[in-house]
């Protein structure tokens, strides 16, 4: 390393013009509501089916709860298998389908990498949510339901007006996670595209993990990382206020 | 008949539950099974079952793709990581649930404090001071930022579960002239180890997939963890994907495993920290 020359705000001020780095943000905003919506909408419904009580709920849940115990590096090495335009899955199906016109080189077409990209973070994680949105659902007194029953509501309303404003704390911990959790994401797009084609997936810590130890711009890699810090606490505050509610008596 | 027709409303609802459960199953039984093809199998035929029950690829992985060394590094790592993390956030709770003091509301807060730091903003720092003090490339170098970063939210669980259980047996053992570390040591320690356990598998789980901090701190080919390897493998094997697969599954099998034995308290806690809210 050589010695450290204070330069002010010169670090941040290259930033803003650089394009790769608004890039990489632009992605990780894209991860952050792709995540949100994605994740939120898709874990209430798979939780909700799950709360009804089926036969076999336990199993489905610790199936679906498996891939976020393992390691994204080998999460998205398995994907790499999944998105290769030669044997993998997905151009495979499509062929199946009849839809061979659609097939692609998913992970090295600038338009499609970052879909394909959300679409490997929610298979992973899809699951945790769906166990914390159960739990909460499971604290619900199953009283109000009965009351809620009686009263002739239907099941969509008892959804909406019960089970939904009595869950919205935990949904709020969830966004959270879900919103500081997608700004975090490293392993899983170093490993499949690591930021290419051209940095088009890059998002900001592969980007500053780039510039520190690939370019060894340290001073520019660290305000890289302040910047991630900076939003993942935007974040936290921002989603507090956004989803502040009363306290519901029971 | 309203049964009846209750039953027949559940089956939409079954069937996308078995779809989903395809979706996450498949793509890991996909890898077990390709494991055991031949390259010019898995081109041709990647859906079908292997001719042969051949270990061929897992020898290549472990013997030229050096998966072997890569598993040691990551074993030694994260038995370190995890016999630190849990004694440390063992102790810590016990100092913050069962001691008074003035400080220990505000100790907690700023222990929860990096839960919420990105470990990515301490990355250049980090890296800046352990080659001052000259331990990157060390196992250390990856074992102290990692029980960084797994003691709060240990710390959170079991301050939790430590206030939940009665006082009064550790009362009676300190009215009987015990002092406090041995009430830790022989009563605490021995009527909390479900709870331990529970820490201990998050922060195995927690250290055996993180990518980020050996990525940076080991670049010596013979320190690097399994999940690093997986990539410097494809970098330089990068058409050997029968390889490849067969070092991915020696990678996820030990989580699979425990999570097989212990899912229960891996889901609970991951998720205790969200549930309490």
């Amino acid at each position: 390393m050589s010695p450290a020359v204070f330069v002010g705000l010169k670090n941040y001020a290259n930033l803003l013009h650089d394009s790769i780095f608004l890039q990489s943000l632009k992605n990780n905003l894209f991860m952050v509501v792709g995540s949100l919506i994605a994740h939120l909408l898709l874990a209430l419904l798979l939780s909700n089916i799950l709360f009804n009580k089926l036969r076999g709920t336990k199993f489905y849940q610790s199936v679906y709860f498996l891939p976020c115990v393992i390691c994204g590096a080998a999460i998205g090495l398995t994907w790499t298998f999944i998105y290769n335009s030669e044997f993998g899955m997905v151009n495979n199906i499509l062929e199946i389908l009849k839809l061979a016109q659609l097939k692609h080189q998913w992970l090295s077409d600038e338009n499609t990498v970052m879909f394909a990209i959300i679409i490997v973070v929610m298979w992973q994680y899809v699951g945790y949510h769906i166990v914390i949105q159960l739990a909460a659902m499971r604290n619900i007194p199953t009283s109000l339901y009965e009351a809620a029953a009686i009263d002739g509501a239907s099941k969509w309303r008892q959804f909406t007006s019960v089970t939904l404003p009595l869950i919205k704390p935990v949904l709020r911990v969830d966004a959270i996670l879900i919103i500081t959790g997608s700004l975090k994401y490293f392993d899983l797009v170093f490993v499949m595209t690591g930021g290419g084609p051209s940095h088009a997936s890059e998002v900001l810590s592969t980007y500053m993990y780039y510039q520190g130890f690939r370019t060894l711009k340290y001073g520019y890699a660290s305000a890289i990382g302040n910047i991630l810090l900076f939003l993942c606490i935007v974040a936290i505050c921002l989603s507090s206020a956004v989803f502040k509610s009363k306290k519901i008596e029971e | 008949m309203v049964t009846g027709k209750r039953n027949l409303m559940k089956i939409p609802q079954h069937i996308l539950l078995i779809s989903f459960t395809v979706i996450f199953m498949y793509p890991i039984i996909w890898l077990f099974i390709n494991s055991f093809k031949t390259k010019q199998e898995l081109f041709q035929s990647p859906w079908t079952l292997p001719n042969s029950l051949n270990v061929e690829n897992y020898i290549k992985a472990i013997v030229v793709g050096n998966i072997g060394r890569y598993f040691l590094n990551s074993i030694v790592i994260t038995v370190s990581v995890v016999v630190i993390t849990t004694l440390l956030s063992a102790m810590a709770a016990y100092g913050i649930s069962r001691l008074r003091w003035k400080l220990s509301k505000f100790v907690l807060a700023v222990i929860s404090l990096g839960i919420m730091i990105p470990a990515h903003a301490t990355i250049v720092p980090l890296f800046s001071m352990f080659s001052k003090i000259n331990i990157n490339n060390t196992y250390l170098a990856v074992i102290i930022p990692l029980v960084v970063f797994t003691l709060p939210i240990a710390t959170l669980i079991l301050t939790g579960f430590f206030s939940s259980i009665p006082r009064e047996i550790e009362e009676a053992a300190i009215m009987d002239g015990c002092s406090i570390p041995t009430a830790f040591f022989k009563i605490i320690w021995p009527m909390t180890t479900p709870y331990l356990v529970t820490v201990a598998v998050i922060t195995f789980i927690f250290a055996w997939n993180d990518m980020l901090f050996p990525q940076i701190f080991l670049s010596d080919p013979n320190m690097m963890t399994l999940p690093v390897g997986l990539n410097a493998f494809k970098g330089r094997y990068s058409t050997d994907y029968v390889g490849m697969i067969a070092a991915v599954v020696i990678t996820i099998v030990p989580s699979i495993i425990i999570y097989s034995v212990l899912h229960r308290k891996i889901v609970e806690g991951m998720t205790a920290g969200a549930v309490k809210g």
